[in-house]
């Protein structure tokens, strides 16, 4: 097929279905976690990471993973505090992340330079980043296998999953950080929309089948894989700007899912 | 009255006291000079060089700023309601102008819109219609780039300063002359480098260059439409993919102030190499150390234009 004669494409292919594959393993959990903005959140706060690693000359990529990492572990303290009210823990470092955001770009001399670190964009992908993202798919995938058991006791409900003998606190910290780098690595190689998109929309589709937790993760990854096919194939040829497209589909999906249901009058 | 409320009368009255002194001593330029607005680089460029020691130029955009997304801050509009000139290139670039000049209260302002009498080049856009590049309208804006009509921006910005300080007339127009001589001589060597390569096409990341291309017999390939920094779609990017392997281009160019991702994809992908192909929109702050000016600039294009074309 022609679309496939392009390495842009070959490695937007790679790329997208790696991501489409480990995303919504985050997703699901932090869907039940109540935390469904934390995509967003965090790839907003990295953008102050960039800023920082320009401004003190240390690799702005590393700069993002770190001030992600801290942002995620800044929500899962207030959290704590506030363990009623999660949304606002997100809220609070949304805001913080672009207020440093904000100010710190008045320092970086070079706009073109924190450009190319802020909007990555899936048909436009360096080898170094690629591998970056195979490295972090695979590590996400193997904790998520392993730690499979604690996180779904965890993502249901924490205070019985502390009874349990989980250890609730290392096992949180770990999750928070991986949702840290995946956010960030993956934000800066394909873009922030489709990251925060893909952690909840595939999760929300799938709720509407699925009849176990096991089931939710399996059908989020079935049709996050879908959407991203569809998107870059749909992209590709109708002219249309991949971030956005893909983005689209899923969010289509999901209306004629519940429209579907409706007129079926099945019950969700 | 209490207490707190006469505190914040009396420093209200104090405050209203002291702005309207600063608002007296504005009427007044202590150094002499005029006071020159310029919308961005090559305007600001290009009064400086006519001005001299006779002008204040300030220059909008900041160094290191793509002026395309650029939009005035509080203090660029007081900077304007006390300049005594104002220039900008127009035919577009500056979306903003319109709705600024339409709010300013300063009526000794002399506004000069460089590139009027130039004739403009349509918009040349690809099949699909782009919605986002709103801040163009249907002409192509990126009219300093060919050297004639960069001669005549700086006639129209030499008539604004002449308008506006009638006693320095031939001071400005004995700067216009040298520079004027310099933008023949530049035309000149484009002209005489440029038309004996064999090849025509240049592959660009917004395509910015369409005077350039037109005064000099060349054909641009854009990567992005008139407006830089938007996301590539991938059909568009096959096709410059396949332009690039058909005529064999070797060099893909790419600019200063967007980032190199998409160029350094395609560049990747068809074993061109990428370049550095100034459009002048702005300069960083390195090269403003350097001493770059627009015909610093505009020989080192023609440097990179002549390797890629060889």
């Amino acid at each position: 097929m022609e679309i496939f004669n392009y390495a842009f494409m070959q490695k937007a292919f790679v790329v997208g279905i790696l991501l489409a594959m480990v995303i919504p393993c985050i997703g699901v959990v932090i869907v039940l976690k109540r935390l469904s903005m934390i995509g967003d959140a965090l790839s907003h706060t990295s953008l102050a990471g960039v800023a920082f690693g320009l401004i003190i000359g240390i690799n702005p990529v590393a700069g993002a993973v770190a001030a992600c990492i801290m942002a995620a572990l800044g929500i899962e303290a207030i959290r704590r505090k506030l363990p009623r009210y999660s949304e606002m823990s997100i809220a609070i470092i949304m805001s913080a992340g672009i207020g440093l955001a904000g100010v710190l770009s008045g320092f970086v001399k070079n706009s073109a330079n924190f450009n190319s670190f802020l909007f990555g964009s899936i048909v436009a992908i360096s080898d170094m980043e690629m591998f970056l993202v195979i490295g972090v798919s695979l590590t996400v995938l193997l904790l998520f296998v392993l730690l499979y058991k604690e996180l779904f006791y965890i993502a249901l409900d924490e205070r019985s999953a502390r009874l349990a003998g989980v250890p609730v606190k290392i096992v949180n910290f770990i999750f928070t950080v991986l949702t840290a780098v995946t956010v960030s690595i993956a934000a800066r190689t394909v873009g922030a929309l489709i990251v925060s998109s893909m952690m909840v929309i595939p999760t929300a589709c799938s709720m509407q089948f699925s009849k176990n937790y096991r089931q939710t993760v399996l059908y989020a990854i079935g049709f996050d894989v879908a959407f991203m096919i569809i998107g870059l194939f749909a992209a590709y040829y109708l002219g249309l700007k991949p971030g956005g497209t893909i983005v689209l589909v899923g969010v289509v999906f999901l209306l004629f899912i519940f429209i579907g249901k409706k007129l079926l009058g099945v019950k969700g | 009255m209490n207490k707190g409320t006469k505190v914040i009368l009396l420093a209200a009255a104090a405050s209203a006291l002291l702005l309207s002194g600063c608002g007296q001593k504005k009427e007044v330029n202590d150094s002499g000079k005029l006071n020159v607005m310029a919308s961005f680089y090559p305007m600001y460029d290009f009064a400086v060089k006519i001005g001299g020691d006779k002008v204040d130029v300030k220059n909008m955009v900041p160094a290191g700023t793509e002026p395309h997304d650029w939009e005035p801050a509080t203090k660029d509009i007081t900077g304007l309601e006390k300049a005594d000139v104002f220039v900008y290139s127009g035919a577009g670039i500056e979306h903003w102008v319109d709705d600024v000049l339409k709010s300013l209260k300063n009526s000794n302002l002399t506004v000069t819109e460089a590139s009027s009498g130039i004739s403009l080049l349509k918009g040349e856009e690809h099949e699909e219609a782009q919605g986002e590049d709103h801040e163009h309208g249907e002409f192509d804006p990126h009219v300093w780039l060919s050297p004639m009509n960069a001669k005549k921006e700086m006639e129209n910005i030499k008539n604004a300063f002449v308008k506006a300080d009638p006693a320095n007339e031939a001071y400005y127009q004995a700067n216009y002359d040298t520079y004027a001589s310099k933008f023949d001589e530049l035309d000149k060597k484009y002209k005489d480098t440029l038309s004996p390569l064999p090849n025509k096409s240049v592959v660009v990341a917004h395509e910015a260059f369409g005077y350039l291309c037109n005064a000099y017999g060349l054909t641009q390939m854009g990567i992005e439409g008139l407006s830089p920094d938007s996301e590539p779609d991938p059909a568009r990017m096959a096709e410059v993919i396949d332009f690039v392997k058909e005529n064999k281009v070797k060099t893909i160019f790419f600019e200063d102030l967007v980032s190199p991702k998409v160029a350094e994809t395609i560049a990747k992908e068809t074993g061109a190499k990428t370049e550095v192909l100034n459009p002048l929109e702005g300069l960083t702050d390195e090269q403003l150390k350097n001493g770059d000016d627009y015909f610093s600039v505009m020989e080192k294009n023609l440097t990179v234009l002549k390797e890629a074309l060889e």
